[in-house]
């Protein structure tokens, strides 16, 4: 599949900290990319860097095939972006908001009426946007990043405060894009909605790659779940036969992709699981497993 | 068009521009309500010629007042709007990264600029009518000096409004670019006087020149430009608008948004 970003030893320094340190990775085409990373990776940075809102100190960045920041004037129509909180003019209704986005950046009202039909917010466009909740504001942003009907969206936090009616509706939509062809990619605190949403998955730390790959290949085929009376016993068994497991109170976790050869083990010693099933990983885990990091 | 369009609708509902020509009407209305009919009433004052001239030079008198407003007016406006923008990055977005640049820089200066200039006429207005009914003497300007003061608050108006946005470009920070322009202003008006070098590209003494301020009298000597010529005046001018122009290309191309 092309690369629709290729990013190669990004380096950005700000003072004495260094936000990205030779950061290399590749988004896909047409799919939704997930970008992860603990508070302080390099997230943001990232993703200034490839919209030009930030200079990198070094590195290479190329968006749709366009080199980055010498032919950014290009690129600038074909990528859509929410990058922090929408700017809006609380006094003024949505659409004048998304009117005004799309004199800013040149475009045609053309497409207004039809991205606000697809934000969902047709009938609370007169409305001033000071009333608007957050996934209003959201969405009406996504509205204005779509004015000029990009190839690609870059989202960053899209879902950040907004209550589940609001994700849920701004998820729906993300997934129409991508199923449209387009090329998404969003951060996110939230594991859960990237685990969702992603078909592609990218991993950072410390202004490095850490991982990235399909969202099925980072989880994996998962570990399998043994709950056992007798769990010290268990282990010994099971590591007998070459086996890792990890154990917690109420059983253990296998990495084994069978289940039948853990069940013959066990019963040959006597030893009765109550249950061994499959228990995929979570994103939440793989990420935890290769940050070593609980804040997001 | 569809940039002065975007920037006439965030104009449009910023309270700041009424609040601000409020001050600016309030300002003028309070002085010539001072000159022409409080003082002229006072038992002290009565004798003692009035502080101020009659008509018909009491109406330029008081176009040269409202030019002396300018300067806050025109660099408060463009600061705060510009300076509020660049701290927000959807917005900023369109200033740093966008390739229409030059045009985002003058459709901002074009709108800043006719916005000050609207609120120095309609002081101006406020002033003529106090004076048309207060002042003593008859007379007023003819049509030609009237239309006269509209180019003239224009280039008033598109020189600070220039420096604002040049001073806010560069620093990112209202209140540090409201200082720049209060410095310039300051120290402009105390350097002009005594520096002979520097009263040839002094604002204050351009302004002062087309405006006809100080040509005669005691204190002529004291107040810079008296001696312009009006392509002189214009030529500081201009070059003081194009000056700040640079420096907001120059800002929002050197610095991450």
């Amino acid at each position: 599949m092309t690369a629709a970003i290729r990013v190669s030893d990004l380096r950005k320094t700000y003072g004495a900290t260094e936000a990205l340190r030779g950061l290399d990775f590749e988004v896909p085409g047409g799919q939704l990319t997930g970008f992860l990373g603990p508070n302080g990776a390099g997230k943001t940075t990232t993703f200034r860097s490839i919209l030009g809102l930030t200079r990198p100190d070094s590195g290479d960045i190329e968006v749709l095939g366009l080199r980055i920041p010498g032919e950014l004037p290009v690129l600038t129509k074909k990528v859509g972006c929410i990058i922090e909180e929408p700017g809006l003019i609380k006094a003024h209704s949505g659409r004048v908001n998304v009117e005004i986005a799309a004199d800013t950046l040149g475009f045609g009202h053309d497409r207004i009426d039809e991205m606000l039909e697809f934000v969902g917010l047709t009938a609370d466009a007169g409305r001033k946007a000071d009333e608007y909740s957050k996934g209003m504001r959201q969405r009406l942003a996504l509205a204005a990043a779509m004015l000029g009907d990009p190839e690609m969206l870059i989202l960053d936090e899209p879902l950040d405060g907004l209550d589940p009616a609001g994700q849920h509706a701004f998820r729906a939509r993300l997934r129409t894009l991508v199923e449209e062809g387009k090329t998404v990619v969003i951060s996110s605190h939230d594991l859960a909605d990237i685990e969702a949403l992603a078909d592609h998955v990218i991993v950072i730390d410390k202004g490095r790659l850490v991982s990235q790959g399909p969202l099925e290949d980072l989880l994996g085929e998962g570990r399998m779940r043994v709950v056992v009376s007798d769990v010290a016993r268990a282990s010994e068994v099971l590591k007998a036969i070459g086996m890792d497991s990890i154990a917690d109170d109420e059983g253990l976790w296998v990495e084994a992709s069978d289940g039948s050869e853990i069940i013959r083990a066990l019963t040959a010693e006597d030893i009765y699981p109550a249950e061994v099933r499959r228990a995929r990983n979570t994103l939440e885990s793989v990420f935890l497993g290769i940050t070593g990091e609980g804040d997001l | 068009m569809s940039l002065l369009h975007a920037e006439y609708l965030k104009l449009s509902r910023r309270k700041l521009y009424p609040m601000m020509a409020g001050l600016l009407v309030f300002l003028m209305g309070f002085i010539g309500v001072l000159f022409y009919v409080l003082l002229p009433a006072l038992p002290e004052a009565a004798g003692a010629g009035a502080p101020v001239p009659d008509r018909p030079e009491a109406f330029e008198f008081g176009a040269q007042q409202v030019a002396g407003q300018a300067w806050w007016f025109a660099v408060i406006l463009a600061t705060a709007i510009l300076g509020g923008e660049l701290a927000t990055t959807v917005w900023a977005t369109g200033l740093t990264r966008d390739s229409r640049k030059v045009n985002h820089i003058a459709a901002r200066f074009s709108v800043f600029t006719v916005a000050s200039w609207l609120a120095f006429i309609l002081g101006t207005v406020v002033w003529a009518l106090i004076t048309f009914i207060a002042a003593e003497g008859s007379g007023s300007p003819t049509t030609g000096e009237w239309l006269s003061l509209l180019w003239k608050f224009a280039l008033v108006a598109g020189a600070w409004t220039a420096i604002g946005i040049g001073a806010v470009a560069l620093t990112r920070s209202v209140a540090v670019a409201m200082g720049i322009a209060l410095g310039i202003s300051f120290l402009d008006s105390i350097v002009a006087p005594f520096v002979d070098f520097y009263e040839t590209v002094s604002l204050t003494a351009a302004t002062n020149g087309i405006f006809d301020v100080g040509g005669e009298g005691p204190f002529s000597g004291f107040i810079p430009g008296g001696e312009f010529t009006l392509t002189h005046s214009l030529a500081v001018m201009a070059g003081w608008a194009m000056l700040g122009f640079g420096l907001t290309w120059w800002g929002l191309r050197r610095r991450d948004a």
